[in-house]
């Protein structure tokens, strides 16, 4: 028995040291990611560039370039900035976030672009929200902007946030006027502030739509732990679970745990709706046909606003919010399932707009 | 079995005569009294969940990954070498089941899942058997090693494929399932909820539709370790090294050799655990098995070392496990459920003389009906605690006569007993 206690101390510290060091590796592990290849329509006639006077940096949260949702959007916003203003390679450095990393990793990932002479830094998602307040005031001379953040101010710091309840409530519409059973369902990545917003446009707009509407939600991880985002088998079981209980469409806004939600609505007869990018050209070919819509998130759009406000020197800090209005937030058509309600959606989109109706956050 | 585990284990039947081990009919009889005390919690407090065929099949493939990396761990162990790699070892499997996976198949991909597998296990071998490192150094590395080689491999191969990222493979197909022709049937009656009827109808049901080949071949390579370890020559050897390695040396057992194929086999079944949740996933995804490889070590030592409690271990956080993901409103009768099942460990544990035991097992009994009574459901920020709280309770409460291979952890150098 005495031995037996032994065993398990030398365990758990053996789970715990593990624990520590992964994440102490993680981030050097992540440090000499090249950018991606898509970047290669810009750098095709990079011979030509320079003097355009921006060093762009990005840092990306969990999941990096080709996590096919909320990276690659951001990524995009890059590759497009780049193709526009026809920078070379070595003026565009990306790093990526390692799971279960510690805070000083991030915070030495900023500190690394800054120090290596990147002058405009882009930080992807809240979660680098209290490594950007460490780093900020001490490069007065580059240019941050932090995504999906507001809670950081700073002379020289862009809060890029969007407007995600209010696309998320045109999802809710499509979602309450595309289900028979009159029953729909949300599944959020973590239960995170920035998720529970998602749920709360998209719950007002299924009442909006059909007030009778049954809603379920379920969040499958809880904070910290936010494999939630990264883990399509709790996304299947999670999904089949909501579907048993009588809904026909579910939302996923659960990163990329969101393809385990297609393939339980696939193997269910039901349908489902993806988040950030547009998921129906993403997902697998064999579960295509049960997303019927996407909640866009234009980070691209963002980023590449951002970029331009740097070059043409009319950065702007504090907080810019990229509504439905600033084409920030949007809903997706591909696959032709929502033609035939098009028109109702788009309806209370203007709606939205105008200012008639007012989505809320919680 | 416990007669053929008697032979082996001569200096310790006395202590473990003590724990009188249970016989196949009181087995059965267990777990029929505790199918009816779930029938019943599902009737009288309608969380139909409990026992629907959705929660039934999804945790027998959430139990899959995890009891095959407690496997892993049970070979290796029983040879006296701890792996705590398993995770390590699991990711390998992932990786390696999706680099082959999405072209060729998703059985070409459990195959080189596996193979990776267990190479992490001969890693662990040469460096725990033939260099004599501490078995968590050893471990601890390769559960370092493991995800940063399967990030660096991701992002050398799979980035160009269509579906394929940095983090990321392209979808890898199906291993295919079977369901069985009565399941519709089943479901029928599932629907009815009447009371331990329906409830069979959906342990079955769930069991039967659309069973993944993969789940048919863990549950088959859980019965071949049993019968290996226990019921072979070889087994014999192999659990010899984990209990008295000099003893068996001094009887010609080659210990080296029987811990090198342990620990490979183990490094193997943890791949196929990895290999199994890729397929699950359909892809290959960083950071994808979040820590199976430990919660499959903790069902190792809630299995005390055996096979099929070890299964039983990994099916009740399997079973946890989908039932919060799938309603957190299920979780709620669970309170109830935990409750009762905590009223009898008390019974048990207080006429075994375990007073102290039994005292605190009445006492969370009592908090656990309280808090049903008072709420109408368990905050979300709670319910996704619950398979862990599930196997705290058990091995705090339940399993306190637990014994691991009398020279499992130690380093074994031939010749030198000391």
């Amino acid at each position: 028995m005495r031995r037996f206690s032994s065993y398990r101390v030398a365990a758990i510290a053996g789970v715990a040291a593990s624990a520590m060091l992964l994440t102490a590796c993680g981030s050097d592990s992540n440090s000499t990611t090249t950018p991606g290849t898509s970047g290669s329509a810009g750098s095709s006639s990079s011979g030509a560039a320079g003097g355009s006077g921006l060093k762009i940096g990005l840092a990306y949260d969990i999941g990096g370039r080709g996590d096919k949702s909320f990276n690659d959007s951001a990524a995009l916003g890059l590759d497009n900035a780049k193709k526009k203003y026809n920078l070379p390679d070595s003026d565009v450095k990306e790093l990526e976030a390692a799971q279960g990393e510690a805070e000083a990793d991030k915070e030495a990932r900023l500190t690394q672009l800054a120090d290596n002479g990147f002058t405009t830094i882009i930080a992807v998602g809240f979660a680098y929200a209290d490594a950007v307040k460490a780093v900020v005031a001490k490069y007065p001379n580059v240019k941050f902007a932090i995504i999906d953040d507001n809670s950081v101010q700073a002379p020289n710091l862009a809060d890029l946030t969007f407007a995600e309840e209010q696309g998320s409530y045109l999802v809710g519409v499509i979602a309450a006027l595309k289900s028979t059973k009159h029953s729909v369902g949300f599944i959020g990545g973590v239960n995170v502030a920035l998720i529970q917003k998602f749920q709360a446009g998209f719950d007002a707009g299924a009442k909006a739509a059909d007030p009778s509407v049954k809603l379920t939600d379920k969040y499958l991880t809880q904070p910290p732990d936010f494999g939630g985002f990264n883990d399509p088998t709790k996304g299947e079981t999670a999904a089949n679970g909501i579907y048993d209980a009588g809904a026909d469409v579910i939302f996923a806004a659960a990163g990329g745990s969101g393809s385990g939600v297609f393939k339980a609505a696939k193997a269910k007869g039901a349908l489902a709706i993806g988040t950030d990018s547009d998921q129906y050209q993403s997902a697998a070919d064999d579960v295509k046909d049960v997303v019927i819509s996407s909640m866009l998130k234009r980070v691209d759009v963002a980023v590449e606003k951002f970029i331009d406000s740097v070059k043409d020197g009319s950065f702007k800090a504090g907080n810019t919010v990229f509504d439905l209005k600033a084409g920030g937030v949007d809903f997706a058509t591909s696959g032709g399932k929502i033609d035939d309600i098009k028109a109702k959606v788009d309806d209370f989109k203007s709606k939205i707009i105008d200012g008639t109706i007012t989505v809320p956050t919680k | 079995m416990s007669t053929a585990t008697a032979t082996v284990t001569g200096p310790d039947a006395a202590p473990r005569r003590r724990g009188s081990r249970l016989s196949p009919p009181l087995l059965i009889a267990f777990a029929l009294g505790a199918f009816l005390v779930l029938s019943a919690v599902r009737a009288f407090t309608g969380g139909n969940d409990l026992t629907s065929s959705g929660t039934i099949a999804a945790g027998l493939s959430a139990a899959v990954p995890i009891g095959l990396a407690g496997l892993g761990g049970l070979w290796s162990e029983r040879a006296g070498v701890v792996n705590i790699g398993l995770e390590g070892m699991m990711i390998l499997g992932t990786w390696g089941c999706a680099y082959l996976g999405w072209d060729h198949g998703a059985w070409a991909g459990l195959l080189f899942g596996t193979l990776l597998g267990a190479l992490g296990g001969l890693v662990h071998a040469v460096a725990t058997v033939t260099f004599g490192v501490d078995h968590i150094i050893s471990g601890v590395a390769i559960n370092i090693i493991a995800p940063g080689l399967a990030l660096y491999l991701t992002k050398v191969t799979f980035v160009h494929y269509p579906g394929g990222g940095q983090k990321q493979s392209p979808p890898i197909g199906d291993a295919g399932s079977i369901t069985l022709p009565f399941s519709d049937w089943l479901h029928t009656v599932e629907d009815k909820h009447w009371f331990a009827v329906s409830d069979l109808a959906g342990v079955l049901g769930g069991l039967v539709t659309r069973l993944s080949l993969v789940t048919l071949l863990a549950a088959l390579v859980v019965l071949a370790s049993a019968w290996i370890l226990w019921r072979t020559a070889f087994g014999l050897r192999l659990r010899s090294c984990g209990e008295a390695p000099h003893a068996a040396e001094s009887l010609g057992v080659n210990v080296y050799k029987y811990k090198y194929i342990a620990v490979i086999v183990s490094g193997a079944l943890a791949g196929l655990g990895g290999a199994a949740l890729a397929i699950a996933a359909h892809q290959f995804r960083d950071g994808q098995t979040g820590g199976r490889g430990f919660i499959g070590l903790a069902a190792l030592i809630f299995g005390n070392w055996r096979p099929g409690a070890l299964a039983a271990g990994a099916g009740l956080f399997g079973y946890t496990d989908a039932i919060q993901l799938r309603s957190s409103s299920a979780v709620h009768p669970l309170l109830l459920l935990m409750a009762i099942a905590l009223a009898l460990v008390a019974i048990w544990q207080w006429r075994t003389g375990q007073r102290a035991i039994a005292v605190v097992a009445v006492v969370i009994a009592v908090l656990a009906v309280l808090w049903y009574i008072d709420t109408d459901r368990v905050p979300d920020e709670l319910v996704g605690t619950t398979p862990y709280v599930v196997t705290i309770l058990v091995l705090a409460l339940a399993s306190q006569r637990l014994r691991m291979p009398k020279a499992d952890g130690r380093v074994y150098r031939r010749g030198e007993e000391t």
